[in-house]
Order: C-alpha cells, then sequence, then structure tokens
C-alpha cells in the first residue's frame, strides 16, 4: 500500500503546519497546566513528600497536613512498641504571623518544629547535614529562598513570629506552601513559638512495604487517645485531594483542561479540514477508481496520526524547556509518569478527534463533481 | 434507435433514464428517457455542446451517479440499483476513469500514481509496481517513472492519468473530455491510446468530447443535444454532413498507419 498519508505530509508539509502547531500548543497548554496543577497543590502535602518516614500519625479525619490537631504524647509510646517500628518522632505545627524590619505588615506563616538532630526524620530530603546542625541554634529557622522578599529578610536577618524573635540561617530550595509561608524550626524552638501539642508523630520501618500490615495493628488503641494512621503516599494524596477537590480549584483545571482540548479540537480539526478539501479532486478521482470512503478515511485518520506526533514531539520539547525554566524561577512544577502518560494520551486522542471531524471534508470528494 | 450494427451484445445500457437537476427554484432536465447501448471493444463517443447532458450521461453509465429515473445495466448488473458499496465494488474492479483534470496526487511519483489505486484491488506491492510500469510503458512514460506531477507536462500528466485507469485492466473505461486541456501532439497520443484500449483490450471505451480529432477517430459517435441523441453513427458509415470530414480522416490514416502501430512515437 502506498503510504499516501505520510507522504503528503512530507512532501507538502507546509499545508500540516498549522494543524501541528495547534496539536502542539494545545500539548504544551496540558502539559504546563498538569505541571502547574502538580507543583502547586503538590506543595500541599511538601511537609509528607519531603520525609522519609513511612507512617504518620494525626488526629482523626485531617483532610490535610496543614489543617492538623493535637495528638496525645504518649502515642510515641504506643507506636515505638511494635517490632516493625525503627524510629519515631513528633512534628510541631503553628500557624504564626511574620514581621520583619522590611516585611509590610503581617505574614502568614506556617511553623514546622521538627527533630534537628542528625538522624532526624522530617525533611530529611531536603534539610542536608550541616543546615539541621543550625537549626539547633535557639530561635533558627530556614524557609524557602523564593519566600524571602515577601518575608521582607535575607539570610542572617532577625524577625519575629507573633512577637518571639527567630533568626533566619539558611534558605533552601523547595519549601513553598500553597496560602502561606513555610517556616522550619527545631523542636525546641517550635515550643518557644507556643506549640502547646504535638501535632503529628512519624515512624520509620525495618521494612517500608510492612507499612499496611503496621498501620492495621496499631490502628485503632483508644487508650492513647483520638488518632489516625495513614501511609506516607495517603497522607500526601489526602492532602493534594483536598485542596483540588474540596476547594473547587481541581474542577477549575479540569474545566480549563477540557477548553485546551475542545479548542485545540476545533483548530485542528479546521487546519485538517482545509487540507483534505484541497485534495478532494485527488480523493474524488480515487473513489472513483473504486477506493472506498472508508479507504479515504483511513487516510485522513493516519494523517491526524502523524500531526498528533509531530504536534507532541513540538509540544514536548517546548514544554520541557518551559519546565526547565520554570524550575529555574523557582515555580512550582511537578510530573510525574501517570500524569506524562494522560497528556500523551490526551495530546493523540485530540488529534484523532480532529481527524474524525476532518472526515467531513470527504464530503466534497463525490466523483460526480469530476465531470462537470 | 438501431443500436448496435454487429453481433455484439451490449456491455452499457441504459433504459429510459431521465435526470434532472435543481437549481434554486428552477428544476432542469437534463436527460429525459434516453436509451442507449454501448458495445464492447470499441470506442464510443458522445459529442454535443455544453450542457446538453453528456457528462451527466457518461457518469450516470459509469455508476458515478443514479438515474432519477430508468435502468443503468453493465453486462447483467442493474447499476441505478446497486448500493453505494456495490457501486464502489464494481468500479473497483470493472472500471477506469479518465477526467479532464488530471488529478494527480503532488506527493507522489508517477508510478506511486498508479500503485495507489492497485493497492485496493488486494494486489500484492511487487504485483502493483509491475502492473504500474507496465502501465506507464504502455502510455510511453516508462522513462517517467520516479518523476511527480509537478516534473511533468500536461500531456505527461494525462497520459499517467490514462496509465493509472489502464494498469486496473478495466472492463468499462470512461473518460470526460480527456484531450480538451492538452496540445495537438499530446491530445493525438491520448486518442490512439484510448482506441488501442478498446481494440487490443477489448475494452468498453465511452469517451465524452467535443474535440474534432476524437470524433475522427471514434469507432461510434453518438451526438447529443438537449439531453437527447439526435445521432447515432459508425465511422463505417457517416452521415452525409460527416463524410468531408471522415474522407480527410481516411486519407489521413494511412500516413498515421505507423503512428497507430506505436501510438506513442
Amino acid at each position: 500500500m502506498v503510504a499516501l498519508a505520510r507522504k503528503t505530509l512530507f512532501r507538502e508539509w507546509s499545508r500540516f503546519v498549522p494543524a501541528i502547531l495547534a496539536i502542539g500548543f494545545a500539548g504544551v497548554l496540558l502539559i504546563m497546566q498538569a505541571a502547574l496543577v502538580l507543583g502547586i497543590f503538590g506543595s500541599a502535602a511538601i511537609y509528607v513528600d519531603a520525609t522519609s518516614a513511612e507512617i504518620w500519625a494525626g488526629y482523626p479525619g485531617t483532610q490535610s497536613v496543614s489543617l492538623g490537631r493535637p495528638v496525645q504524647r504518649d502515642l510515641e509510646m504506643w507506636l515505638r512498641m511494635d517490632p516493625e517500628v525503627t524510629a519515631v518522632e513528633p512534628m510541631y505545627w503553628v500557624d504564626g504571623d511574620w514581621r520583619s524590619e522590611n516585611s509590610r505588615g503581617g505574614v502568614s506563616v506556617y511553623v514546622t518544629g521538627v527533630n534537628a538532630d542528625k538522624h532526624g526524620l522530617m525533611y530529611d530530603k531536603i534539610l542536608p547535614e550541616h543546615l539541621r546542625r543550625q537549626l539547633l541554634e535557639p530561635n533558627a529557622v530556614i524557609v524557602d529562598r523564593s519566600d524571602l522578599d515577601s518575608l521582607g529578610v535575607s539570610v542572617g536577618d532577625d524577625a519575629w513570629i507573633d512577637g518571639k524573635r527567630v533568626h533566619v540561617v539558611a534558605a533552601i530550595q523547595g519549601l513553598r506552601a500553597l496560602g502561606g509561608v513555610n517556616v522550619i524550626t527545631s523542636l525546641q524552638t517550635a515550643h518557644i513559638l507556643g506549640a502547646t501539642g504535638v501535632t503529628y508523630f512519624v515512624a520509620k520501618l525495618k521494612d517500608p512495604t510492612q507499612t499496611q500490615a503496621v498501620i492495621q495493628r496499631m490502628s485503632g488503641q483508644a487508650t492513647f487517645g483520638r488518632y489516625e494512621l495513614w501511609s506516607a503516599s495517603d497522607f500526601a494524596w489526602r492532602s493534594q485531594q483536598y485542596w483540588m477537590m474540596d476547594t473547587g480549584a481541581g474542577a477549575a483545571v479540569l474545566f480549563l483542561a477540557a477548553i485546551v482540548f475542545v479548542v485545540g479540537a476545533v483548530i485542528t480539526s479546521q487546519s485538517l479540514t482545509a487540507v483534505v478539501i484541497a485534495s478532494s479532486r485527488e480523493y474524488a478521482t480515487l473513489n472513483a477508481l473504486g477506493a472506498g470512503m472508508n479507504a479515504l478515511r483511513r487516510v485522513v485518520l493516519s494523517q491526524a496520526v502523524w500531526i498528533g506526533s509531530f504536534g507532541m514531539v513540538l509540544g514536548g520539547i517546548i514544554s520541557t524547556a518551559l519546565l526547565i525554566a520554570a524550575k529555574e524561577c523557582d515555580v512550582p512544577i511537578g510530573m510525574t509518569p501517570m500524569v506524562a502518560v494522560i497528556c500523551v494520551v490526551l495530546i493523540f486522542g485530540l488529534a484523532i478527534v480532529s481527524g474524525f471531524i476532518a472526515m467531513a471534508g470527504l464530503l466534497r470528494a463525490d466523483p460526480a463533481i469530476l465531470m462537470r | 434507435m438501431s443500436l448496435h450494427s454487429e453481433n455484439k451484445k451490449p456491455s452499457l445500457i441504459a433504459d429510459k433514464i431521465s435526470k434532472s437537476f435543481t437549481s434554486g427554484l428552477i428544476q432542469i432536465q437534463i436527460l429525459s428517457e434516453l436509451s442507449i447501448a454501448i458495445l464492447p471493444a470499441e470506442l464510443t463517443l458522445i459529442s454535443g455542446p455544453s450542457g446538453c447532458g453528456k457528462s451527466t450521461l457518461l457518469s450516470i453509465l459509469s455508476g458515478l451517479q443514479s438515474p432519477d429515473s430508468g435502468t443503468t445495466w453493465a453486462e447483467d448488473k442493474a447499476l441505478s440499483r446497486a448500493s453505494k458499496r456495490e457501486l464502489e465494488r464494481f468500479r473497483l474492479y470493472h472500471t477506469g476513469f479518465i477526467f479532464q483534470g488530471f488529478n494527480l496526487f503532488p506527493a507522489l511519483t508517477a508510478s506511486e500514481q498508479i500503485e495507489l489505486p492497485l493497492s485496493y484491488l488486494g494486489l500484492g506491492k511487487a504485483e502493483c509496481r509491475k502492473r504500474a510500469v507496465e502501465a506507464l510503458h504502455e502510455v510511453g512514460l516508462g522513462h517517467r517513472i520516479q518523476q511527480r506531477p509537478a516534473e511533468l507536462s500536461g500531456g505527461e500528466k494525462q497520459r499517467v492519468a490514462i496509465a493509472r485507469a489502464l494498469a486496473k485492466r478495466p472492463q468499462y473505461l470512461f473518460a470526460d473530455e480527456p484531450t480538451s486541456a492538452l496540445d495537438a501532439a499530446s491530445g493525438q497520443t491520448v486518442i490512439n491510446i484510448l482506441r488501442q484500449i478498446a481494440h487490443q483490450h477489448g475494452s468498453t471505451v465511452l469517451c465524452v468530447s467535443h474535440d474534432h480529432r476524437l470524433i475522427q477517430h471514434a469507432d461510434r459517435v453518438l451526438e447529443m443535444e438537449d439531453g437527447m441523441i439526435h445521432h447515432d453513427w459508425r465511422a463505417t458509415n457517416p452521415p452525409p454532413d460527416h463524410q468531408a470530414t471522415h474522407s480527410h480522416f481516411l486519407a489521413q490514416q494511412g500516413a498515421a498507419e505507423t503512428r497507430r502501430q506505436d501510438p506513442l512515437a
């Protein structure tokens, strides 16, 4: 079979450029939107994702890390009793009001008091040993480098949280928060800043594959007050889901994705239809010679698949460049293999849908027109 | 109407076919209860002024359009009652078409233009290629196999279109003004090829044209006017008003005989 679709596309590529651009930019919009959503809402779970503990223990029904309430202190003992658990440590959550000499008014901050020891579990993925050591200084805090401006400080400056002096010892990357500013302190400094109780306990296991088994046997022990255990991945997902779904942001994102899809399909199909109509006499001749309409539809669809492939490569290159630039500028972005696959499927779906719409152009390929 | 002078069974028959088109509020009757039988192995020409309905008759006889009333037959098959799918199959396996416009895909080489419709017949790649090369040689384009339409002259393009129709080895070959866009030399070549296909391959060649060169070479001429056939005559028995033209043609035949042996010389 002569590869009519491919040969036409390669030979007359300029006619297909608008369709390829339409697919490519629809792809960029979908990918960047997904990356921003993952980045923004992923920051709701930064506390979990930056920590290597497998189990989180908190107040029952907690929807998001930032919405925790105190649990009983002796829960730590209960967790330590399980032979699978190798380490347990508390985490304090304090909502505070940040003021500095250069800040314009107060800034809402989320203070997380963590074990700053060398082998501490909390934030072990983003806090190297030398920073943990610095955190051990009284009143030391660490913030995200992109928040320095809004906090009105530089590294080495002093500021006040709820009227208590703190000292910015370092600024790191990857700590941006959703709806506020994250501030890391040691457990001791958190006490000074007004922490009244443990908000979470995090636990490390010998064998991470035993997470669900440990959660099952350690749950529901009323002696240690009201608490609930979650695996780290469940708690991270729960936090992100809360911000995406319960705040309505997720629905807005899906709505926007649908708009991108529809607009992309309209532009691509119109470009493809114009190409089909331009070749209607050739298609009509093929039909007169006995090539069935289904065979002609396959040619159009195969052109759509080629356009989708080229568009995806174009969109992929542009998106990669934009993602790298965004990362450099501390714009919160994220991407997972699953989401990348969904984007690819959507872009291909867009091309296929456009191909089906463009098939309408074949209605003009009536061989009777050739004899007028 | 005297339809056939020889003992050949007609290969195409139109029985009282009518066709009209609506243009705005006006209905235009193109064909009115027209009956005709076309014989195989000869070049039949439908001629007449613009708008007389000759192209409509051709498209109905070839199964591209259905008549409003009446029946068309291709041997024993009633084309006018066939479904769209059946008509596509009929066209695929039995017909070849040559149109006024060449309608070649710009991206395909001369050989690929021919291989493409052949592939729909279910032929293997090698067989398609072989037939395409043979057909291009038959129309004298053996040296232009890899050329694309942009690299071919008008006459060469029309010859590729003829080779495309020819390669299917069709039982029926329909041509609509095949020479109107061609210069004298290219037109003559195309005429010779059409005649050769009818006589050597035994195909039914039905051609619509107002080109007088074609009239001289046709085995049979159907003269149409206002949707009716006014004259139906054969090269062996032309009407008086065509005698002079025909004599001139016969005189030329001797000189052209050598060329006809090799129509592409």
